[in-house]
């Protein structure tokens, strides 16, 4: 069953309305997730939970949401900022992701900056369509 | 008639807003039910002349019915705290003399959290639709102090479910969960 | 004799601009009864206490704003009621409820508290308004003594 990038988007939108009580217009694909949205620790886990039921498929946490485990970790973080193994870990558990900017200044405190819809939406995707 | 659970230093429980499970499907679905009673006395500022069972503590009895299938689940190891109420919809109200039942479904369980969604009827009638996330705390707010042995699963709760577990009529087959 | 568990979650109204915004406080202490149970050893307030502290604070702005026409106010849905913290006995919360609309039988709110510049409990809910005797017109005396003893409660709640 293959679904298009929009319909993902679609899907994925209602799920982050529902979970975040937001309106649908602040749902936009660069919307970050906890910066725009206010989504907290709690909301993760009801999202994951939503995308399970609306996609059929199972969602480790760590695995769309791998920030905390990697700002717990002391071999991850340095001063505040991701370390090159620490960085080296989020690319491996987020392939899909942009680092862009945040490659140059690790900060952990900018790093629930790089989550936002379209990483929840290339994360589906990703996932829909691997073997 | 159900009575207030009574502990061995003879104080009553305040805070148990259900009177007994009818029905317990281990990690899948539990049924409790309430009487409301004039004899709560939170009622009657609710209101100072015509008393109505407030919502929010309908929303506390299908808190405490889900919480216990979710701690159940889990064997009672975990601490079950509620942390969000995802939704809570009132169709009518109720009073006392009513008895109310509450249907309680997990949707989704994990170890750090789960997810509930329920439904409270008087008769044939729905009055609520209560759904619900559920934390186990220490698997989520590491850093944070807390007594080591369960708080939130007293023995008191617990024992709301000797009529139902034990007949072991109204059990299904528990999900396997390892632990 | 049995103490009498009072439901009244809010101590007094700070503030209150007609038809938009409250502001009230309520300081939880350890003779309130339901601690004992919520938890034994880690007494916090319930989280749905939290949520009536909210709603009671709304109900206000709906009967200061309708003049107290409705004897009524009850919580018809909340939606994303967050506990982001606990509030411990010795603790102290204010609310802030802000309107988004207030008809004449519906109302919905936006709202939160706050202890010791933290955040607590953060919701979204609506309200409905309404008389018994709207159904049922020989319940007008049951309506009239309400309203009396919600008035009496708000001059209470407002010194």
């Amino acid at each position: 069953m293959a679904m298009s990038r929009d319909q993902i988007f679609g899907e994925v939108q209602e799920v982050l309305v529902d979970a975040l009580g937001v309106d649908d217009d602040e749902v936009t694909a660069e919307a970050t997730l906890m910066g725009d949205l206010g989504a907290e620790s709690i909301d993760f886990l009801d999202i994951v939970f939503r995308l399970e039921k609306a996609f059929d498929m199972k969602i480790p946490r760590e695995e769309l949401f791998p920030a905390e485990s990697l700002m717990n970790n002391t071999d991850f973080v340095n001063n505040g900022k991701l370390t090159e193994t620490g960085l080296a870990e989020l690319r491996n558990k987020m392939p899909y992701i942009e680092l862009g900017e945040f490659a140059n200044d690790p900060d952990i405190n900018k790093l629930g900056d790089l989550f936002t819809v379209n990483t929840i939406v290339s994360y589906v995707d990703s996932k829909l369509n691997a073997a | 008639m159900a009575s207030l659970p009574i502990v061995l230093t003879g104080q009553k429980m305040r805070w148990i807003w259900i009177d007994k499970f009818v029905e317990f499907q281990s990690g899948r679905r539990a049924v409790a039910v309430k009487n409301v009673t004039l004899a709560e006395e939170h009622l009657h500022d609710h209101f100072p002349g015509f008393s109505v069972m407030p919502e929010t503590l309908m929303i506390e009895a299908m808190a405490q019915t889900s919480g216990i299938l979710v701690g159940e689940a889990k064997k009672f190891q975990e601490k079950v705290i509620l942390a969000k109420v995802k939704k809570a919809v009132f169709h009518d109200y109720v009073k006392p003399g009513d008895t109310i039942k509450l249907e309680a479904v997990i949707e989704s369980i994990a170890p750090e959290a789960a997810s509930t969604s329920g439904r409270i009827t008087l008769g044939e009638k729905l009055i609520a639709e209560i759904d619900l996330m559920f934390s186990h705390i220490d698997q989520n707010l590491a850093g944070k102090k807390f007594p080591t042995e369960n708080f939130v699963f007293t023995d008191t709760f617990k024992s709301l479910l000797h009529g139902v577990l034990v007949n072991g009529a109204a059990s299904g087959t528990p999900e396997s969960e390892q632990n | 004799m049995a103490e009498t568990m009072r439901f009244i979650l809010i101590d007094k109204i700070v503030s209150l601009e007609s038809g938009k915004e409250i502001k009230t406080v309520k300081s939880v202490s350890l003779a309130e009864e339901y601690l004992a149970d919520h938890f034994p050893t880690f007494p916090v307030l319930p989280g749905v206490l939290l949520l009536e502290g909210l709603i009671e604070s709304a109900s206000w702005l709906v009967r200061e704003a309708e003049n107290f026409a409705h004897s009524m106010i009850l919580l018809s849905e909340a939606r994303n009621v967050k506990y982001k913290s606990f509030l411990a006995p010795g603790g102290r919360i204010e609310y802030t409820v802000e309107a988004k609309t207030i008809e004449e039988n519906v109302s919905s709110f936006a709202g939160f508290g706050v202890s010791e510049n933290q955040r607590i409990v953060e919701a979204k809910f609506g309200l409905r308004h309404f008389n018994l005797a709207d159904e049922n017109p020989s319940m007008a005396a049951i309506d009239a003594k309400v309203i009396e003893n919600m008035r009496q409660r708000w001059k209470l709640l407002k010194n």
